[in-house]
């Protein structure tokens, strides 16, 4: 069993339970077991673009370090660590970039976690899920583990800003991704293609203006309906917020009738290889998956 | 454009070289194609383009591009930097004139007076992501 050095970040403990509970599940049944960093510390959701800000570099830094000393206790375990929120891994992989080719930058990061007697050690890769998925495990092994084959789910691939943004953090081809695609068509589902693949959410303004959110949502769901397709599936929390709370929302002013479940990626693999459906949470949902499993005889 | 719209005085040039700094990029790079305004997810609710806002700060138009929307609307969500054909980080520039409107008025959103309802409702990320764009 390779074991993989996992962070899973704030938000995979509070509202999206399911998307770690399901990966996790699956990632044992791939030979590819996550196990959770211990005290791992939030890593600042939003990488700072401003070239003269250190204290916002410093936590990814601690967690990188703290991985590094974790792999230690692991089995079989690459100098990697694991992310599934997509904004975690963005935020990792360009902090891990810069502090590589920055020796001033790091020293003086180190010398703050040197309180704490950490220090970074530059040897660490940071790799999301997907990326594990495609290039360690393999699609065809994948394949082989799927006792339930998906059939009638027609799923658009939904891959937001952060796997494909920017070019030091990017898990795939950023205007032609395939990473999602490949996955769900090895699980038996039907892929739906939507030039909206990539059209950002809204991100954070749900916080301060909900309508940015609310035209962005109900701009990238037109265009799922339009294709045809009855689920989305995403990498990321706050993608998965905003497409899944607003369309309530939306539905609820529109009186549309086409509800679009949205799922994480690894609670369609959960799904394909027979876990129990417990484990997806979906009670935490808006618009509810297992209405559209229970009619396509997936539930259970 | 008049002559009049182009201002090269101390303090615009300050606020050029602050924004340069800051961000860490050459904002004359910037050749006006607008391929980021084309791009951009949320164009169609911004004041003045993103190129617009790059173009007044070449023109040394501080109080223009401070007056306008469109870096508070930007998400980050990179688009316009991974586009560009001279190689500018775009979200980048726009984050500096967010930055340096909150090193001095540090709060475009006030925390305190988010309702505790959509604080417990909203996810972590979405807050602690929000915070780190809107406040000093």
């Amino acid at each position: 069993m390779v074991q993989y050095s996992y962070f899973p970040g704030c938000n995979l403990k509070t509202n999206a339970k399911g998307f770690e509970k399901s990966a996790v599940a699956v990632s044992k049944k791939l030979n590819a077991e996550l196990v959770e960093i211990p005290n791992w510390n939030c890593c600042g959701t939003v990488h700072t673009m401003t070239s003269d800000n250190l204290m916002k570099r410093i936590a990814p830094v601690r967690v990188l370090s703290r991985s590094r000393k974790h792999i230690e206790e692991l089995e079989d375990s690459p100098n990697e660590v694991a992310t599934l929120c997509s904004m975690c891994n963005s935020t990792l992989k360009i902090v891990n970039k810069e502090v590589k080719v920055d020796e001033d930058k790091l020293s003086k990061i180190n010398y703050q976690l040197e309180e704490d007697e950490e220090t970074y050690a530059e040897d660490m890769e940071v790799k999301h899920f997907l990326e594990i998925l495609r290039d360690s495990v393999g699609y065809k092994n994948i394949a082989k583990k799927v006792i339930k084959e998906l059939k009638g789910i027609k799923v658009v691939p939904y891959y937001g800003c952060m796997l494909l943004h920017p070019e030091e953090a990017k898990i795939d081809d950023e205007e032609m991704p395939s990473v999602l695609e490949y996955l769900m068509e090895s699980l038996g589902a039907e892929v739906i293609f939507s030039p909206l693949f990539k059209f950002c959410c809204g991100s954070y303004h749900i916080v301060d203006d909900e309508t940015i959110v609310d035209s962005q949502v109900s701009k990238i769901l037109q265009d799922v309906r339009v294709k045809g397709a009855n689920a989305m599936v995403v990498a990321c929390p706050l993608c998965a917020y905003n497409l899944d709370y607003q369309q309530k929302k939306l539905i609820k002013q529109t009186g549309e009738k086409n509800p679009i479940p949205i799922f994480y990626f690894s609670q369609l693999m959960a799904i394909a290889m027979g876990e129990p459906i417990e484990i997806n949470h979906f009670e935490d949902h808006q618009i509810d998956p297992r209405k559209l499993l229970k009619e396509l005889k997936l539930e259970g | 454009m008049s002559y009049e719209y182009i201002k090269f005085g101390k303090e615009e040039r300050e606020f050029r070289e602050k924004i340069e700094e800051i961000s860490g990029e050459n904002v004359f790079s910037c050749y006006q194609c607008g391929k980021c305004s084309a791009g951009c997810m949320f164009s169609d609710k911004m004041d003045r383009t993103v190129n617009q806002q790059i173009h007044r700060i070449q023109m040394g138009q501080k109080e223009k591009v401070l007056a306008a929307n469109t870096h508070w609307i930007c998400a980050s969500c990179l688009t316009c930097s991974v586009r560009c054909p001279r190689d500018i980080d775009v979200a980048a520039i726009m984050e500096a004139i967010r930055e340096y409107i909150l090193r001095e008025e540090p709060e475009k959103i006030i925390v305190s007076e988010l309702p505790k309802e959509v604080l417990e409702r909203l996810p972590n990320i979405a807050l602690v992501g929000n915070f780190r764009k809107m406040t000093g």
